[in-house]
């Protein structure tokens, strides 16, 4: 089994829902921050699952 | 704090994946050796980034940063004097006898290196002490997630225990590296955020190095005398007790650590396992450290990122996830809980998977049941996970009970392992070196630990048997306790084994520097070479210690 494949697979989905929750509800920000945390971190994930998925098929 | 559905919806996500892992890597188990040492034929990579991930347990997490707020930047003390360090060292100079001897575990490299009896020492000490830490953890996180999350202990001891159990029981340690790999990435994608976030909210470093005191943004400045830095320790207790003996113990010796690299595919790939994951490991002070660093400048401006306890004094453990509610949004806030999850899970499985080895090969295979077929030591790792795992819980309701004993459990511990070094370095480095000079060693070692505790008090700990000094701290007792043990057993160990007979050449083939062929990597491609990427880490290290100097 390549990890990468389910790895790639579990970061664009979390990064996928972190960006639709950021674009729907984001005037709900944390305490101490004014900044989209939802929509940037999820937008990491979703290019490091990017990268993952990339390079389990780039293999195969 | 509270979770919204999102949240959960992350964390089911993240158990659906774990046991998926674990389902799919089923079919690889087929002798006890697969389930056991991945049957030596993990790539590079995984055993990298595992070997560190096994180490990052929720309780590692959760006290680098509690000890961030509270000690500053002294704490990367921990990484670029402790950790690192000791990683080249193994990488470079020891693996080539842990792999080339082909010994499974590293008690077994004792018993081929010296004999028997010091071979179930190091196993036993190693199997009660794995069970108890990994019980020790369970309890802290099922009272974390009571306390911050209001989850009931008793579910999520049973219900992150259970789903542990189930992907070492189906792919033994093969699905343990695996999803370490998952774990590591997850703390780090989880954690980032919250450093930066807290970083930028403290105004990048030039804005902490103005909320803070010197003392909390200099890791070498203050450690001219033990009264001028938090920590109470002064540079020697420093350099010689966690630099030198503390971390090269557990870096050097830990099984839990060294499996990771034993599982590699080839000898190039177990010497290069610590110095690749050298590479990230550099790096954590910035995500683990640095919340709590921040937290600390914060404070004043926001009491509520450090939490108080009932008495008045701040809770450091609170910390991390104080800082989580207060800058992750529900969704977020989700991966932080899960990342949280996800290294007490890696902390978990790296000590079950080592436990069923070690009762394994060197208690019941050497002990109880010496020629049975293959299958029946398979049957026996898969039986040693459940009752780990059972004997872990049983633990960690021990711990509620009476928090006590753990810490004396702790603190026995502490004295069995702070010797190991000494054994190790002079049975890998000095041929002279006899089974029963070894096991005097150890044993004195240990009572060395003992009678240093006794004899000293720090924070109104020790001092049973009297005070001859008083330390600035505990930490700085902890540090001279080893530092003791550590020289007693390496000269107790010299003395007894130039009384004993000397082991033949022929015995130590293989097994100590001298008596075996170095493996050879001048021609091969630089990133194929264990010296090269030990220097380049080494550089690393040297630049940000003067950096934080």
């Amino acid at each position: 089994m390549d990890l990468r494949l389910p790895a790639g697979l579990f970061f664009s989905a979390v990064g996928l829902i972190l960006c639709l929750m950021g674009l729907v509800s984001s005037g709900k920000p944390a305490p101490l921050t004014d900044i989209n945390v939802n929509l940037y971190s999820g937008a990491a994930m979703l290019i490091f699952g990017g990268v993952m998925l990339w390079a389990s098929r780039r293999k195969a | 704090m509270a979770l919204g559905p999102v949240d959960y919806l992350i964390l089911v996500l993240y158990f659906g994946f774990v046991l998926g892992i674990g389902w799919l890597l089923k079919k690889r188990v087929s002798t006890s050796e697969d389930f056991l040492t991945s049957g030596r034929s993990v790539p590079l990579w995984i055993t990298s980034l595992a070997f560190i991930a096994a180490n990052m347990g929720a309780q590692e997490m959760i006290g680098m940063c509690a000890s961030g707020a509270k000690y500053g930047i002294l704490t990367a003390h921990f990484y670029w004097l402790g950790a690192i360090p000791a990683m080249l060292f193994v990488g470079v100079f020891m693996m080539p006898f842990y792999y080339g001897s082909r010994a499974r575990s590293v008690p077994e490299y004792l018993k081929l290196r010296f004999d028997e009896k010091t071979r179930t020492f190091n196993a036993l000490t190693f199997a009660v002490m794995t069970v108890f830490s990994s019980g020790i953890s369970m309890y802290a996180l099922g009272r974390l997630f009571e306390l911050v999350l209001g989850w009931s202990f008793t579910t999520s001891v049973l219900v992150s225990a259970a789903i542990v159990l189930v992907y070492t029981y189906l792919g033994g340690l093969t699905s343990a590296l695996y999803n370490e790999v998952l774990q590591f990435f997850l703390i780090v994608l989880g954690f980032a955020p919250l450093a930066v976030l807290s970083i930028a909210k403290s105004g990048g470093w030039e804005g902490i190095q103005a909320r803070l005191k010197p003392v909390m943004t200099h890791a070498w400045a203050n450690l001219g005398s033990a009264s001028s830095n938090p920590m109470g320790v002064e540079i020697f207790g420093m350099v010689m007790g966690l630099g030198f003996v503390l971390s090269f113990g557990y870096w050097c010796t830990n099984y839990l650590v060294i499996q990771r690299a034993l599982a590699a595919k080839d000898m190039s790939s177990a010497r290069r396992t610590p110095l690749v994951a050298a590479f990230p490991k550099i790096f954590l002070p910035f995500i683990v450290i640095a919340p709590g660093l921040a937290a600390a400048a914060l404070v004043s401006q926001f009491p509520s990122v450090i939490p108080m306890k009932a008495n008045g004094t701040p809770d450091f453990d609170m910390v991390l996830t104080s800082l989580m509610s207060s800058f992750y949004p529900s969704g977020l806030l989700g991966v932080g809980i899960t990342a949280l999850m996800a290294s007490f899970m890696s902390g978990m499985a790296g000590n079950v998977t080592a436990l069923n080895t070690v009762w394994t090969y060197d208690i019941y295979q050497a002990h109880i049941r010496k020629n049975a077929p293959d299958s029946h030591y398979l049957w026996v790792g898969r039986a040693t996970t459940i009752v780990g795992t059972a004997l872990s819980i049983l633990c960690a309701y021990v711990a509620t009970l009476y928090n006590n004993i753990m810490d004396l459990l702790q603190l026995v511990f502490g004295f069995v392992n702070a010797p190991l070094f000494a054994t190790f370095l002079l049975g890998m480095f000095w041929k002279r070196t006899t089974g029963n000079g070894a096991f005097a060693g150890l044993i004195s070692g240990t009572t060395a630990a003992f009678f240093t505790w006794s004899l000293t008090v720090a924070e109104g700990k020790g001092g049973i048997l009297g005070n001859v000094h008083e330390f600035g701290s505990t930490m700085a007792q902890n540090f001279w306790v080893a530092i003791m043990a550590w020289c007693t057993c390496f000269v107790v160990t010299i003395i007894v084994s130039l009384m004993t007979k000397a082991p033949t050449l022929h015995e130590l083939k293989g097994l100590v520097w001298g008596a075996t062929e170095m493996p050879e990597t001048r021609h091969e491609a630089w990133f194929r070479r264990p010296v090269l990427l030990a220097a380049i880490v080494a550089i690393i290290c040297i630049a940000l210690n003067v950096w934080f100097r």
